[in-house]
């Protein structure tokens, strides 16, 4: 990497993903400063100016957090291996293989994730009874495995063929080309938007609140019940996701900068 | 040009503030997930003791009232935010609604229920200690779980996704008004095999329900009770509730 040289001015690529700032542009990681510091300065002064409601509406979210983030970590550990074998399985040769691959992925990506949700909780739940947050789980890494699927997918067909071509004319077996050629360099292309993944399902954790689960949304939503605050609870809710997204998005980045490095 | 715009503008104001004096048209809200007060019979039409009973109103006051099927989550918020005129959802008259609402006099007295499994031998409140109980989230059901020592609350967006995770076990008990709990645990005939009502919790102070206004509305709250008064003293609220709880 040539330090001397000014990074190249370059537009906001539509691949890039709104949410993930690439430490090369300059304009986005503004964005991304402007968003957390204004998040944090909104929220501190909230809770120091105005105590009651928003320091109280605070303290109430806690719990809500946690579980937010133990669905949001387990479903991003289900949904990993899922999206990693469905795209390996969308590009196999093998016609049963790709065709139950495929199958998955048009059934799952057709279907809304909160439809998911009420057909595993309520609807399988008489036979099937699932601990509440192995049922958040599953309904969150079935639909997000096929998402990433989609995503590795892209990502590995993306690969020059001659690379490819070039392993197997070394001697290299088919396995061994995917693992020690293709897939190093399809991680560059994949995770960017597998970070939007991360983000979009840690937002859409918001839904178990159908299935009374204690998220950031249904704590907000109990606290309203009862006190009817409806605008102070939901701006300190909207605000707590932000930060949290914020920080996400910051770890994507800062993972892809490293995967990234001998592009610089 | 302007003359013609003030005109206009103060022939608006004068048929507005006309509107307001003579209520001719109310829009009431219900969560119609409450049966048999309120719910979405099998013709998708709004049914229940409130829906007939409000039309009872309409019909006393000589005015037209339109039922409106809100999610129970924001029908309070709604209200204050003059979406609608009144709530008429199963709404118990408490203290603490009574700070952003004004009510009507009762329509209906009410007591908490605690629907079990068949199975339980819970037969008082402090039996219920170390259960994990669901309620619609924002009712006087869940705010009797938070009273139960060493309880833990679960709240549903519907009554009846808390009684389904009650049949299939995810929770061990459901608290909700006695005439709902009746039409889950004893008519429905899949959740009557496995659920019962426990008992009803003893209060001190009675429970009713009443139509809740938006504060300071006083000409929709007083219209309300004039008609509330009628449809008492002439028998018709008696037979709604023959006709819908059955007592």
């Amino acid at each position: 990497m040539d330090k001397s040289a000014p990074p190249p001015e370059r537009l906001i690529q539509i691949g890039d993903g709104a949410s993930i700032p690439d430490p090369a542009d300059k304009r986005l990681i503004t964005a991304w400063s402007i968003a957390f510091a204004g998040d944090i300065t909104a929220v501190a002064a909230l809770c120091i100016f105005s105590p009651e409601p928003y320091w109280t509406i605070l303290r109430f979210l806690p719990d809500g957090i946690i579980v937010t983030f133990q669905i949001t970590v387990l479903g991003i550990c289900l949904a990993i291996p899922i999206g990693f074998i469905t795209g390996l399985g969308r590009l196999s040769r093998q016609r049963a293989v790709n065709l139950v691959a495929s199958t998955y992925v048009e059934i799952i990506r057709g279907i809304p994730l909160l439809v998911q949700l009420c057909f595993i909780y309520y609807g399988l739940g008489r036979a099937l009874k699932m601990p509440d947050l192995m049922a958040a789980t599953a309904a969150m890494g079935i639909c997000y495995g096929a998402y990433m699927g989609e995503v590795f997918r892209a990502g590995i067909s993306a690969i020059d063929r001659g690379q490819t071509e070039a392993a197997r004319s070394l001697g290299f077996n088919r396995a061994q080309t995917m693992l020690l050629v293709v897939l190093p360099q399809a991680w560059r292309t994949i995770l960017p938007p597998v970070g939007n993944e991360f983000i979009a399902l840690l937002k859409d954790t918001s839904l178990v609140s159908i299935m009374a689960m204690t998220n950031i949304l249904q704590r907000g939503r109990e606290y309203n019940a009862r006190h009817f605050e409806v605008f102070e609870t939901y701006l300190m809710v909207a605000l707590v996701y932000l930060f949290i997204t914020l920080i996400l998005s910051k770890g994507v980045s800062l993972m892809e900068a490293r995967l990234n490095y001998y592009d610089r | 040009m302007r003359k013609i715009f003030i005109l206009a503008a103060s022939l608006l104001l004068l048929s507005s503030g006309a509107a307001q004096a003579a209520v001719k048209a109310l829009v009431a809200a219900h969560d119609c997930t409450w049966p048999p007060m309120e719910f979405v019979d099998t013709d998708k039409r709004l049914a229940g003791y409130s829906l007939d009973y409000v039309q009872a109103i309409a019909k006393a006051a000589g005015i037209e009232i339109e039922s409106r099927n809100v999610a129970w989550d924001g029908i309070f918020p709604g209200l204050l935010a003059d979406r609608y005129d009144f709530v008429a959802s199963s709404v118990t008259i408490t203290e603490e609604r009574r700070r952003t609402m004004d009510f009507t006099t009762p329509y209906y007295e009410v007591r908490q229920a605690v629907v079990l499994p068949k199975s339980s031998k819970a037969v008082s409140v402090a039996d219920l200690s170390g259960l994990t109980l669901g309620a619609q989230i924002g009712t006087t059901g869940f705010f009797a779980i938070e009273r139960v020592a060493g309880a833990k609350s679960r709240s549903y967006d519907e009554i009846s996704q808390a009684m389904e995770a009650l049949y299939s076990g995810r929770i061990d008990g459901v608290i909700c008004d006695d005439p709902t709990a009746a039409d889950f645990a004893l008519q429905n005939k899949t959740y009557a095999a496995k659920l019962k009502i426990a008992f009803i919790i003893p209060t001190d102070e009675k429970e009713y329900y009443g139509f809740a206004v938006k504060k300071g509305n006083t000409a929709v709250l007083e219209l309300l009770n004039k008609a509330i008064a009628k449809v008492k003293a002439d028998g018709t609220e008696e037979a709604l509730r023959k006709k819908w709880i059955g007592r």
